[in-house]
């Protein structure tokens, strides 16, 4: 089997959630990679947003450094502004999230606000919600990147920033006047979350080659359910690491990094 | 008013109560003008095709004053409206608001001059849904400043940003928006949660922005004020008609003539625009569409001079640069002609000829 690293297998297995003929609405980074892998291989109609603007642009100046690269507006079909896509998204045009954070919790909840102190004085701000509160609002579904830790995976969140299933009660998200279904993946490099429809809890779909479902329950600090038929994760080809790194991330910006 | 209606955000996270943050403790308050105040200041305005053209220090002197709230067009590093930022640091105000959904530049810019002279310009508190870098990190002057509690937030989702002067624009008092609710960024901002009048169900209010001045850098605009965006528009055109003044910078002046024959193409009209000023490269070391793309180094080279003060508390590297790029400048033009061609050259080839529509 190929060499590949922790980014390559998130950018990989993001790839393989993502639906052909549908819209996803990107952060920056890994989403905006494994949304481009996705349209070279298994779905050539998924469209994609990136908030500043465009709609369904064709990437073919490269990568998009952030969502706010000039070079995400290249050959869009329709390009306005941040109302318009974010408009279009309360009114069901984007099917998933696809976004990233500090924390989240058993029920989805993320927070990319701060960790630490207080609000009002926070040992670590974070640059804050940006669009990500408004896409797990009312995207379709959301998909959210995590490295796979026990201060990440938390019992609760310093900062609620983008919604989950909130404290998991049936009524939670109606309460709360968002239109989209809620959390629907966690993609760590080791492995795939979903949720189970009944308690919305966080449940343990995938698990990396090797891991056993003890194994990822140690790097989560609350109780994780576990799939019934829990599958090993599919790992990238040759094929899916050359369109990675010669096609999506030719200059390593996001993939060549080192986890910490 | 704020807690009538609630969504069942409080169960969930560590945060209590909002911590203390403004939203949760101050009552409620126009940051900028009042809607009222931003009409009549537009019906007394002369409505005239006149000309609009003047130079950056003539607009910041006229409409920079202490105490204002400054919206920052662009998104991120695309289109920031560098080049009016670096004169209202020279120019100097106190106890500003700043409004913007998503910047970095301009903001850290603003708040290093703050860190150096805070009795010449200091931010007060900031309307805003993201402040950074982006894929070259986080903004450290920001982190700096939240971490000692020296600046008050209202803290939104970029959404929520664009709707506060989308209604703004749409002369009204606020917008209903299906986020916020069921984050605690309900707590640490100032929508509040109601019950739709018709089914009764819970809806996110969010107050408008009604800036007292908007800062815009646009790919086009005649001397009227007539403005042409190419790329993305971020919340250019909601920020323009919702500012009580806007000062607008383009990287190229065209003909009313021109503007005349493709109408369709305006985003901004010319009554929302009170001054004009052409300046090549505005958003330097910011992208604009068509024309060049980010320096990705200079904004290094600032970035770390901020973290350098950040992790340090050393202001040298930060007062070397305020001495080289701004204080040491008369004009943008000034600044400009410090940079070596070839990086101007560079911004410019990667842009990659986007195409935009100037005749």
């Amino acid at each position: 089997m190929a060499e590949y690293t922790p980014f390559e297998m998130i950018a990989y297995t993001g790839s393989r959630v993502l639906e052909d003929n549908t819209i996803v609405f990107v952060g920056t980074g890994l989403p905006i990679i494994a949304s481009i892998h996705a349209q070279l291989t298994h779905a050539p109609g998924l469209g994609i947003i990136f908030e500043a603007g465009p709609l369904s642009p064709i990437l073919e100046m490269g990568m998009p450094l952030s969502v706010g690269d000039t070079r995400a507006c290249r050959k869009a079909c329709y390009l306005k502004g941040l109302s318009s896509v974010f408009e279009l998204t309360q009114r069901g045009h984007s099917d998933y999230a696809f976004i990233g954070g500090a924390q989240i919790d058993m029920y989805g909840n993320v927070n990319s606000t701060f960790e630490g102190g207080t609000y009002t004085r926070a040992q670590t701000r974070f640059p804050g919600s940006g669009g990500a509160g408004a896409m797990a609002a009312n995207c379709e579904k959301s998909i959210i990147i995590m490295a796979l830790e026990p201060r990440r995976f938390v019992n609760k969140l310093d900062f609620l920033t983008s919604i989950g299933f909130g404290d998991g009660s049936e009524e939670y998200r109606e309460k709360a006047g968002v239109m989209g279904s809620g959390p629907y993946r966690v993609i760590t490099n080791e492995a795939l979350f979903g949720f189970d429809e009944k308690t919305r809890r966080m449940v343990l779909l995938e698990a990396a080659k090797g891991r056993t479902a003890e194994d990822v329950q140690k790097k989560v600090s609350f109780e994780l359910l576990i799939s019934p038929d829990l599958k090993e994760m599919a790992e990238p080809t040759e094929k899916d690491l050359k369109l990675l790194r010669e096609e999506c991330d030719p200059d390593g910006y996001f993939l060549a990094r080192k986890l910490k | 008013m704020k807690n009538q209606v609630s969504s069942l955000i409080k169960k969930v996270s560590n945060l209590t109560n909002g911590d203390g943050a403004i939203a949760s403790q101050e009552p409620f308050s126009w940051w900028g003008a009042s809607p009222e105040k931003a009409r009549k200041a537009m019906v007394n305005k002369p409505k005239g095709l006149i000309d609009k053209r003047t130079t950056i220090k003539g607009a910041v002197d006229k409409y920079v004053k202490d105490g204002i709230n400054i919206a920052i067009g662009g998104f991120v590093n695309t289109r920031p409206p560098v080049a009016l930022v670096h004169e209202i640091i020279r120019h100097g105000a106190k106890d500003l608001t700043l409004s913007f959904q998503s910047n970095s530049i301009c903001p850290e810019l603003l708040a290093g001059a703050m860190m150096l002279y805070p009795d010449h310009l200091s931010i007060k508190r900031v309307e805003l849904a993201w402040w950074g870098y982006e894929v070259i990190g986080i903004a450290p002057l920001f982190r700096y400043l939240c971490a000692n509690g020296k600046i008050q937030l209202d803290d939104y989702t970029n959404y929520g940003m664009s709707a506060r002067f989308k209604a703004a624009a749409m002369g009204i008092e606020f917008l209903p928006v299906r986020d916020h609710g069921g984050a605690d960024m309900e707590l640490v901002n100032r929508g509040v949660m109601v019950e739709s009048p018709f089914s009764g169900k819970n809806c996110y209010l969010v107050p408008a922005c009604y800036p007292d001045l908007g800062l815009l850098n646009v790919t086009a605009a005649d001397m009227h004020g007539n403005c042409r965006i190419f790329g993305a528009h971020c919340t250019c055109p909601e920020i323009a008609i919702a500012a009580v003044n806007t000062i607008v910078t383009t990287e190229q002046i065209i003909t009313n003539e021109n503007i005349r024959t493709y109408p369709n193409l305006t985003e901004i009209p010319y009554t929302a625009v009170d001054a004009v000023i052409e300046q090549r490269y505005a958003s330097y070391p910011g992208a604009c569409y068509g024309f060049y793309w980010f320096d990705m180094e200079h904004i290094l080279m600032f970035r770390s001079a901020s973290d350098e003060f950040r992790k340090t508390g050393k202001m040298d590297a930060l007062k070397k640069y305020y001495d080289e790029y701004i204080f040491g400048c008369e004009t943008f033009d000034d600044f400009l002609g410090k940079l070596p061609y070839k990086t101007l050259k560079k911004i410019k080839d990667l842009d990659g000829g986007q195409p935009v529509i100037l005749a």
